[in-house]
């Protein structure tokens, strides 16, 4: 039967308690840190001569949306109620927002080490020490906006800027891309100081700490982000329905994409399943 | 950049022997991680040579085994990783780009807090393998 994901500012406080409980039950577990440990095995940048499956690469949004489907579905074993909300990042941006509520996400990071002291996923509450990360740090970290240097979020002007790409990707299919709605929403930009954080990639600044390297699933504030993520990939692909994933056939010897990027009927690891299979979600779930 | 006395003048004495004996081009660093010197076997300055203090923590690059960029911040790698756009980002701050090394390094520092590396941050990205994997059918 096909569940829906929901905004999480219209999420219900009990609705709110089960979901965390669901997400604390998983890193009770060990299966929570085995999702940290995934993405960070699968992030290659697009300079160093391998295949990319997750990140600078067109595969960013299918592999992306397996992943959250593989992680909701641990979290529905849990609890066959609880579904990924998402957070709309151009509606609540700011700290105040409910979303940070000590009944949810919990807050910002202190200023000394970065560290969330509120909420659930503080280190304080026993029930959320960080294994699989960058550093040997064992607490969740933020530091929203970047105080130092200060960064917003993404505005409505900014992704109506991004639903304008009438192409699904675009070559060289990596961060250079100059079009292409892929990497205008993952969001890599030339240019200067906060000028080259866009979209997707501009978020991962904003909260800051684990969520800007590549143990951002340590904070689980991360699919709330990536369900937004999909909820703008779905609606895109409402608007354009003839837009295929591309590339459709793999680079060519020769290309300098050759056996760098997953093409549209290649399979992605760790699942072994293609983009192209991963194109229609009508069957699974829906966005309210 | 910070260039302590002696690295500087030994790397100005291999820039001297290297224009007098015309070394032919190498990418072997003489010495192991552990070592100070910014020269390689062949005597040219090494490119990716940086040793300063920076944010309380002290950071060093050098040239890997195959000429690529490493570097240590307190003595624990960091993986340096090329982008297409000729930067690099690194494990830690995935999302910026930076035109250089030492660049690099300096903004996973700025991220740090108080926290020192670990070793997934020296050996990140590993997997090898990509396009393989158990197939699963989407369970939902």
């Amino acid at each position: 039967m096909v569940y829906t994901r929901k905004n999480q500012r219209d999420l219900t406080g009990a609705e709110r308690r089960k979901f965390v409980a669901a997400v604390l039950e998983l890193k009770r577990t060990g299966a929570y840190d085995r999702f940290v440990r995934t993405h960070i095995d699968h992030y290659s940048a697009d300079g160093e001569g391998r295949l990319r499956v997750a990140h600078m690469t067109p595969s960013f949004l299918p592999w992306h949306r397996r992943f959250l489907l593989e992680f909701e579905t641990e979290l529905r074993r849990v609890d066959p109620t609880v579904s990924v909300p998402y957070w709309d990042w151009t509606r609540d941006n700011s700290p105040a927002s409910s979303i940070w509520g000590e009944d949810f996400m919990g807050g910002n990071g202190r200023r000394a080490d970065f560290q969330v002291m509120t909420g659930p996923f503080a280190h304080s509450s026993g029930r959320w020490t960080i294994t699989q990360s960058m550093t040997d740090g064992r607490f969740l970290t933020r530091d929203f906006g970047r105080p130092h240097d200060p960064i917003a979020l993404p505005t409505q002007a900014q992704l109506d800027e991004v639903m304008r790409e009438r192409v699904y990707d675009a070559a060289p299919w990596n961060s250079t891309s100059a079009s292409g709605f892929r990497n205008r929403l993952e969001g890599w930009a030339p240019g200067r100081g906060n000028e080259r954080f866009r979209v997707h990639n501009r978020v991962h600044r904003w909260v800051g700490g684990l969520m800007l390297g590549g143990g951002s699933v340590n904070d689980p504030v991360f699919w709330l982000h990536h369900s937004f993520v999909d909820l703008v990939w779905s609606r895109w692909q409402q608007r354009n329905p003839g837009a295929a994933y591309l590339p459709a056939e793999p680079p060519p010897l020769g290309d300098a994409q050759y056996r760098k990027v997953v093409a549209r009927h290649q399979s992605m690891a760790p699942w072994g399943v293609t983009p192209a299979s991963m194109f229609d979600h009508s069957r699974i779930y829906r966005y309210a | 950049m910070i260039v302590p006395r002696r690295v500087a003048l030994r790397s100005l004495f291999a820039l001297a022997v290297t224009a007098f004996t015309g070394g032919a081009l190498g990418r072997i660093a003489t010495r192991p991680p552990s070592g100070e010197s910014p020269v390689l076997s062949t005597g040219r300055l090494d490119p990716h040579a940086f040793d300063e203090m920076y944010g309380g923590r002290r950071i060093r690059g050098f040239s890997g085994p195959e000429g690529e960029p490493t570097a240590l911040v307190d003595g624990r790698p960091l993986h340096l990783m090329r982008c297409a756009d000729g930067g690099y980002v690194t494990p830690v701050d995935h999302y910026e780009s930076c035109p250089t090394p030492l660049a690099a390094t300096r903004a996973a520092v700025d991220e740090l807090g108080t926290a020192s590396l670990s070793p997934l941050a020296g050996a990140h990205g590993g997997h090898t393998a990509p396009t393989e994997g158990s197939p699963r059918g989407v369970h939902a």
